[in-house]
């Protein structure tokens, strides 16, 4: 053959298959950061420039520290594939807006490093490293873990005294009057609902949560098993307690079903898998509120039901089409 | 198709909002309107002695000889098939060439010879073609150099002799191009469905089955409706053909798909078709069958989609075999700028090759131009765990449990995640957000189980 009948040989020979999908980890990643914007916005509206503070604190620690460990491990720069954002912003939303920024950084750093880069990095990590990284500052700030509470557009207003309890703090140390009164009455849904009381910065919009998790609904990102799971679960063991619809829309409870029981890497594969494992949040989540040491538990709710993920993917497989179908 | 997951669940899915598993798409956009066009007989073929599975050939013609079009110039050998000219031409040498898949084989080339001393056989209608018998009929496909014209190039004759013990009671024809991009068998399907009917009637004398379904994607209701009208003219004597149009689905057309949609049987792993009592022939393959019974003409020509983003004219042609794939890429307006991948067959199944100066080979139904850069060229990134895999694996594996076993020097305990089942379909990796190379951890854990049941085996002994 001729040169000139071979115009640019040799072309390029990889594996098939030859087409891809053009969804990313990275892409995924950046969507799930996207729809977390909403609810950290308002979050950053409602209590002011000390949530910033704790955003920037906890996403610096994550980025800093997944860029300093990918060095030592000798590994290529993953930052830009979003997850470390991610976890550092998850961590941030879960937070009390008071908590000083430098604790909020440590607790960014050490979600990182040993929530997933100690495990392999992205993919191999088996907890929620954003709920490894609050798990740790609840053990380590336990003070401004607890009462780093504010009350809601009370920084703007310059008030002397901005801190205060949320609802179900209120409830655990008195009664649900109380958790009412601080709601704003038999009417608090609506606040509960639009964000409007005391809560970490990115729990207290359940509209804004749930418009971010739509979001990525939509683009096949998540499922709803889980997050369906996550509210049974909850709705069963509280409710008994009477307040079973305080306990569903406070506490973190929707931005953890939708953004922490949905993480591929730390939730179950199949559908099944999934829903069990969201029951498994609720119903842990309930134990601790109602008979446990934490007004919230969710957190450590996640990292329980984390544990039992690999034995959630022995459990609950896929289908597999059986040989089947004698002549007819 | 049956899926991993119950309708239910699917169902479910579609209530919440959730997008089903991600899908190649069937891009055929290009081709589909095109009707089949005819390569001018090109200067030079290269016809290797090996285009299917079995013995190569043997060659009976010498060098500086001159043939006809038509003519025969390899000898069956073992199980194989025969060889023939497929332009009037002289023996220009019998010695390695580029081949598609093999990388290099014994070819013999043609080169053009033209004028009215060397014309090409004539190919008149066997009077009795309808009445043939069994090992007739046999004889003569084999005599064409018939092999299975949908990518496998398994000879027919071998595949229509059925193994002792086996019966069959459903012949299963084909249609279902489910490759992306290729409408070679659409464009056929439209152009011949007499052709491709009356030689399913000839398949399913063969194997001696009443039964003789086609079965269609839904993207090509139109190519079911024409095969549908020449099912009613053809003399059935007792048979029943009935046109299937199954849902139009990346793998449909893949052997075992198209038997579970069309009978509800699955075959069990690692088996034939003939386990659930089936045989499957492609439509091409069908047409070529009643092409050799009816006028005894050798397979000499294919059609092959010859398209995607690197080619500037899409078409569908039909082009002599033998004919380098350059000639092919001339005719249809040369290659883009950007074409930086050559794919011998469809996108998903076919591989890459490195040069356009081989020959289309019986078995290759498109030549697909992509541009861009290849898969893993950039890497791959570690399992995430997001589980698209499972929902667009068509048999329920776990690619994401084998993948990860493979890569952690394991793979011999990735049995019970499906690695053995596999086809390789490439449905996984397509959906891969991570880009992993699902496919070939697929094919390690294949061969590392492999090996592991032949030393059990020598083991015993």
């Amino acid at each position: 053959m001729s040169e000139e009948s071979t115009p640019r040989a040799p072309f390029v020979v990889t594996p098939g298959p030859h087409l891809r999908t053009s969804e990313s980890t990275a892409s995924i990643m950046w969507w799930v950061n996207a729809a977390l914007l909403p609810t950290t916005a308002w979050g950053v509206w409602v209590f002011g420039p000390p949530a910033l503070e704790v955003i920037v604190g906890t996403v610096a620690g994550a980025v800093g520290a997944e860029a300093l460990a990918n060095r030592l491990m000798k590994q290529r720069l993953t930052v830009k594939d979003g997850s470390a954002v991610c976890t550092g912003l998850l961590l941030a939303l879960t937070l009390p807006p008071l908590v000083p920024w430098w604790a909020a950084m440590i607790g960014g750093v050490f979600a990182i490093l040993f929530g997933k880069m100690i495990f392999g990095g992205l993919g191999y990590n088996l907890f929620n490293p954003a709920m490894i990284g609050r798990a740790f500052m609840m053990a380590s700030f336990p003070v401004a873990m607890t009462i780093g509470w504010s009350i809601p557009r009370a920084w703007y207003s310059r008030l002397e005294a901005i801190t205060t309890a949320t609802p179900l703090g209120v409830m655990r140390e008195h009664d649900l009057q109380a958790a009412l009164h601080l709601i704003g009455g038999p009417e608090g849904w609506f606040r509960l609902l639009i964000g409007l009381r005391p809560g970490s910065i990115g729990e207290v919009s359940v509209v804004l949560i749930v418009l971010g998790a739509l979001v990525l609904l939509a683009r096949g990102i998540i499922r709803l098993y889980a997050p369906l799971g996550v509210f049974f679960g909850l709705a069963i063991m509280t409710s008994f307690s009477g307040a079973a619809w305080l306990h569903l829309l406070s506490g973190g409870v929707w931005l953890a079903a939708f953004f922490m029981a949905t993480d591929y890497v730390t939730a179950p594969v199949t559908r099944l898998g999934q829903l069990v494992f969201g029951v498994l949040i609720g119903l842990l989540t309930g134990l601790i509120r109602m008979w446990g040491g934490y007004p919230e538990g969710i957190c450590f709710a996640i990292l329980i039901a984390n544990a039992m993920v690999p034995a959630l993917d022995l459990w609950f497989r896929p289908s597999r089409v059986q040989a089947a179908g004698a002549p007819s | 198709m049956t899926h991993s997951d119950s309708r239910g669940a699917a169902l479910f899915d579609l209530l919440t909002l959730g997008r089903g598993p991600d899908h190649p798409g069937p891009r055929k956009e290009a081709t589909a309107g095109r009707p089949i066009e005819d390569l001018p007989p090109p200067a030079e073929v290269v016809l290797p002695l090996v285009q299917h599975l079995g013995d190569p050939a043997v060659p009976v013609v010498k060098k500086g000889e001159v043939v006809r079009r038509g003519q025969k110039i390899a000898e069956a050998a073992g199980s194989g098939v025969p060889l023939h000219a497929t332009i009037n031409g002289k023996v220009k040498s019998i010695d390695k060439q580029a081949h598609p898949t093999l990388v290099q084989a014994q070819a013999i080339v043609l080169v053009s010879v033209t004028g009215a001393e060397v014309a090409g056989l004539e190919f008149p209608e066997d009077p009795a073609w309808r009445a043939l018998e069994r090992e007739e009929l046999l004889a003569r496909i084999r005599e064409a150099g018939i092999v299975g014209l949908g990518g496998a190039a398994f000879p027919t004759f071998r595949k229509l002799r059925l193994p002792p013990g086996v019966t069959v009671d459903t012949l299963i024809i084909n249609g279902a191009e489910c490759e992306p991009y290729l409408t070679s068998d659409y464009r056929l399907m439209l152009a011949e469905p007499r052709a491709i009917v009356e030689g399913a009637r000839l398949l399913a004398r063969i194997v001696g089955v009443r039964r003789v379904l086609f079965g269609v994607e839904s993207d090509k209701r139109d190519a079911a409706a024409a095969l549908e009208v020449a099912a009613n003219e053809v003399v059935a004597e007792g048979l029943e053909l009935q046109v299937r149009v199954v849902p139009a689905r990346y793998p449909q057309g893949a052997e075992k798909q198209l038997v579970t949609a069309l009978t509800g049987r699955v075959i069990p792993p690692r088996s034939l078709p003939y386990a659930v009592h089936v045989v499957v022939q492609n439509v091409a393959t069908a047409a070529a069958v009643h092409d050799a019974v009816r006028f005894r003409r050798p397979l000499l020509d294919r059609v092959v989609t010859v398209t995607g983003p690197g080619v500037v004219q899409p078409r569908n042609v039909r082009a002599p075999i033998g004919t380098l794939l350059i000639d092919l890429v001339r005719f249809c307006g040369g290659l883009t700028d950007q074409a930086t991948r050559v794919i011998s067959g469809g996108p998903m199944m076919g591989r890459a090759l490195p040069r356009l100066d081989v020959p289309l080979v019986k078995g290759m139904n498109g030549l697909v131009l992509l541009t861009g850069r290849g898969p893993f060229e950039e890497g791959y990134g570690p399992c995430i765990q997001c589980g698209r895999c499972l929902d667009a694996c068509p048999l329920g594996l776990e690619p994401n449990q084998v993948s990860v076993r493979v890569e952690a020097g394991r793979a011999t305990e990735s049995a019970e995640f499906g690695a053995v089942e596999c086809y390789e379909c490439g449905a996984c990796a397509y959906v891969c957000p991570s880009q992993r190379p699902l496919v070939q951890f697929l094919q390690v854990a294949k061969s590392a189980l492999r090996k592991q049941r032949e030393n059990l085996v020598t083991g015993t002994r």
